[in-house]
């Protein structure tokens, strides 16, 4: 393994960048977002969101934050896997999932500071301590995913040193690693929980069905759970458009785990709804109670049931479908927590959300994707030719099958 | 510390133990940390009695809605006294009124269609300024504090606009500029440099009927107590007096509360002692994961210091009964 593996000599390849017509498009959304963002900083909230003091939330607290966090969860929870617990096998998957995550955060926190009705003074905690109040969730939330994006960032370096050569920060990099690792699963167990914390103020104004002092714990787990069937898509998607294998039997491994702790978090849920005698509420009828079986049915137990059954999960198809279930019913978890959950309390206002939220919302994803397949294509993300991941401590050469058409655009 | 110590024993090559069982181990102990950041116990939540008696020297109202007559006087002098503008559309006064960034107070007016003969009645709405406020407790760069005097106050040039205090808020008083570019939040403050002067709220001053009775919060619950007992047709029931653990304004009326628009189901207890029973666990979690993993990494280097000199055997971790596959096992 050692001799291929320590020869961390950056690549002299070409940047490339294929254009498609789907790339196309998404080039001319993050356009849009741009447009509409700039037109939120000059015109304010009230002019391109239809939020109101009833509704001081919406669509980009739900989208950005709350569910992009989520989704992001599988990078955290494939670290632990990997560098914590031994899982050796799905280190193939680290790299991909570790951008992904990056990805998301900073498009939360993208998202974060344009929702932000004094934007410009996001940098005042950091420096006015004598302001920091650590009872408010919100504070703690703003270390953790901002940490947590350093992070981040700093795990990510080894990839950008094999490609682009700056041996000292290679070399600092290695130094810290360690650290960084440990800091990487405390931040995101923090603030992964403590998304669910922020409701639990709002006691009496939370729907039952969703309000509950578990909501912390509920949020880590569907967190974590939701990750492999993130990077399941992730990587299905990545192999078909740059004709890779994808990792297929490290990514059954991963949903295999994932359908025990959606076991896991449904025995809490349920359990939590009967403890506090509000069970029923689900199944009167109710717009909130349908919503809930649906969020708990179609987004938890049938995509368990697929990630539990052997049969089930050897189909690509069913692993596809299961996969997009899950994440599906994450965002709609967040958007009953958001929306369904405080519509009673919002005295009969009604919120939908303006086009422009949308334009964000939709414009932050498509900014992602973008440099997404940019980095895959041009860093040794999932299992290219010169893998040199020595960089990171105790590594081996991802397990990867290589590309079968290698991409060759030509670049600049 | 128990989990540590387990995890080095079990997952030590040289206790001759599997990986299978370190793994196992690894997994029970990072479920400990788990657990830790769980809700433990109760919290040293204080009762709605004690905090009564904390803040009964507190400057409070109490608003009688049996005396109210819907003049709007405290509304004007509200607006004067806060330099608050009048807008086309966003009424203080009348049936549509509602609290908005320059509306700190508002009444408003409620019919009955049935019962007492179609009464009409006048509800002030401001805020209420709780003895464990919501608002202040999730403002994380303390733009809202309770201040020791006892008003909810607002420090503007702190404020971010996350509007999680909007969200928070049982009583659904904090309000947002949203007509403005760089906005912020604005609710009533309990006119506190009037306090300072030693002089009423604005609001109580200008009442000509005596429905908004300024004073210390003991003194008014006492009163509150007293007209309630002195005349049947009033509600058994002081709103604010145990509302989100007690608040500085209270009501008391003849008509029930939830009758005229009041929020029902706020807890007893103070809101920010939900949060407090899981954020006071947050240190503990902390050393306690960061301890748990910094032994895992240590362990997995060492396992993998053996597993390069035996050379090969690393592919062998995979999961029960599955031989390890995914082709090429890099070495």
């Amino acid at each position: 393994m050692s001799a291929r593996a320590t020869a961390a000599v950056p690549m002299r390849r070409p940047w490339t960048f294929r254009m498609t017509w789907v790339r196309v498009v998404l080039l001319a959304v993050v356009g849009l977002f741009v447009g509409v963002t700039l037109y939120r900083f000059l015109f304010g909230l009230g002019a391109s969101t239809n939020l109101s003091d009833r509704w001081p939330w919406g669509m980009w607290v739900w989208w950005d934050v709350l569910t992009g966090v989520a989704l992001a969860g599988g990078g955290y929870s494939t670290a632990l896997l990997v560098h914590f617990l031994g899982r050796e096998r799905w280190r193939a998957l680290e790299r991909a999932a570790l951008l992904t995550s990056l990805l998301g955060y900073l498009m939360v926190c993208t998202g974060l500071l344009i929702d932000l009705g004094r934007w410009y003074r996001a940098w005042h905690p950091v420096v006015f301590w004598t302001h920091w109040n650590p009872h408010s969730v919100m504070w703690e939330l703003f270390w953790c995913v901002g940490g947590y994006t350093l992070v981040q960032i700093v795990e990510f370096l080894p990839i950008l040193t094999e490609r682009v050569h700056l041996p000292r920060l290679a070399r600092v990099v290695r130094r810290i690693y360690a650290p960084v690792l440990v800091f990487g699963i405390i931040l995101p167990f923090l603030h992964q929980s403590a998304l669910g914390s922020l409701f639990v103020i709002a006691r009496g104004a939370v729907d039952p069905l969703w309000w509950s002092m578990m909501l912390p714990l509920l949020f880590l787990l569907s967190s974590f759970f939701v990750g492999p069937a993130m990077e399941t898509m992730e990587n299905l998607a990545s192999a078909r458009v740059h004709g890779w294998r994808p990792p297929i039997r490290a990514l059954t491994e991963m949903v295999r785990l994932a359908g025990w702790i959606m076991l896991a978090y449904l025995a809490l849920r349920f359990g939590d709804l009967a403890w506090r005698g509000v069970l029923t509420n689900a199944f009167d009828g109710s717009v909130a109670g349908n919503l809930f079986l649906v969020e708990v049915g179609v987004g938890v137990v049938v995509p368990m049931v697929v990630f539990l059954t052997p049969r089930f999960r050897g189909s690509r198809a069913l692993l596809v479908t299961a996969s997009a279930l899950t994440a599906v019913g994450v965002a709609l978890n967040r958007a009953n927590v958001v929306f369904t959950a405080m519509a009673a309390s919002a005295g009969g206002a009604s919120y939908v959300p303006h086009w422009m939220e949308i334009a964000v919302a939709l414009g932050d994803i498509a900014v992602a994707v973008l440099v997404y397949l940019f980095i895959v294509e041009n860093f040794a993300i999932v299992g290219s030719e010169e893998e040199t991941v020595s960089e990171m401590p105790g590594a081996r050469p991802i397990a990867v099958p290589r590309p079968r058409g290698a991409v060759t655009a030509p670049g600049s | 510390m128990d989990a540590i110590t387990s995890a080095r024993q079990s997952g030590d090559p040289r206790t001759g133990r599997t990986r299978r069982d370190f793994l196992k181990t690894a997994a029970f102990t990072a479920g400990t940390a788990v657990a830790t950041t769980l809700p433990a116990g109760p919290a040293r939540a204080a009762t709605p009695a004690e905090l009564a008696e904390e803040h009964a020297g507190d400057p409070g109202m109490l608003i009688d809605l049996t005396r109210c007559i819907g003049c709007g006087l405290c509304v004007t002098a509200c607006k004067l006294q806060n330099d608050l503008e009048w807008r086309r559309g966003q009424p203080a006064l009348g049936p549509e009124a509602e609290l908005a960034s320059a509306n700190w107070t508002v009444v408003t007016t409620i019919e009955r269609s049935r019962g007492t003969g179609g009464a009409v009645r006048y509800v002030k709405q401001q805020c209420f300024h709780c003895l464990e406020p919501a608002c202040a407790s999730v403002c994380w760069v303390r733009a809202l504090e309770k201040s020791t005097d006892g008003p909810v106050t607002y420090t503007a040039d702190r404020c971010i606009g996350c509007r999680y205090c909007i969200m928070a808020c049982p009583f659904d008083i904090p309000t947002f500029q949203w007509e403005e570019v760089l906005p912020l939040v604005s609710k009533c403050s309990l006119c506190f440099e009037r306090l300072s002067r030693g002089e009423a709220t604005a609001c109580a001053a200008a009442c000509p009927v005596g429905a908004i009775q300024f004073g210390t919060r003991g003194g008014l619950l006492e009163t509150a107590w007293e007209r309630i007992e002195g005349d049947p047709r009033y509600v058994r029931h002081v709103f604010g007096e145990t509302e989100a653990g007690g608040t500085s304004v209270m009501y008391v009326s003849d008509v029930p509360f939830e009758e005229l628009g009041f929020p029902t189901g706020i807890p007893q207890r103070p809101l920010p002692d939900y949060t407090w029973q899981i954020t006071r666990t947050l240190p503990v979690a902390i050393v306690g994961l960061g301890a748990v993993l910094t032994a895992l990494l240590h362990v997995r280097k060492r396992l993998a210091g053996e597993h390069a000199a035996g050379e090969g055997a690393s592919a062998g971790v995979g999961s029960p009964g599955e031989p390890a596959a995914d082709g090429g096992e890099g070495s």
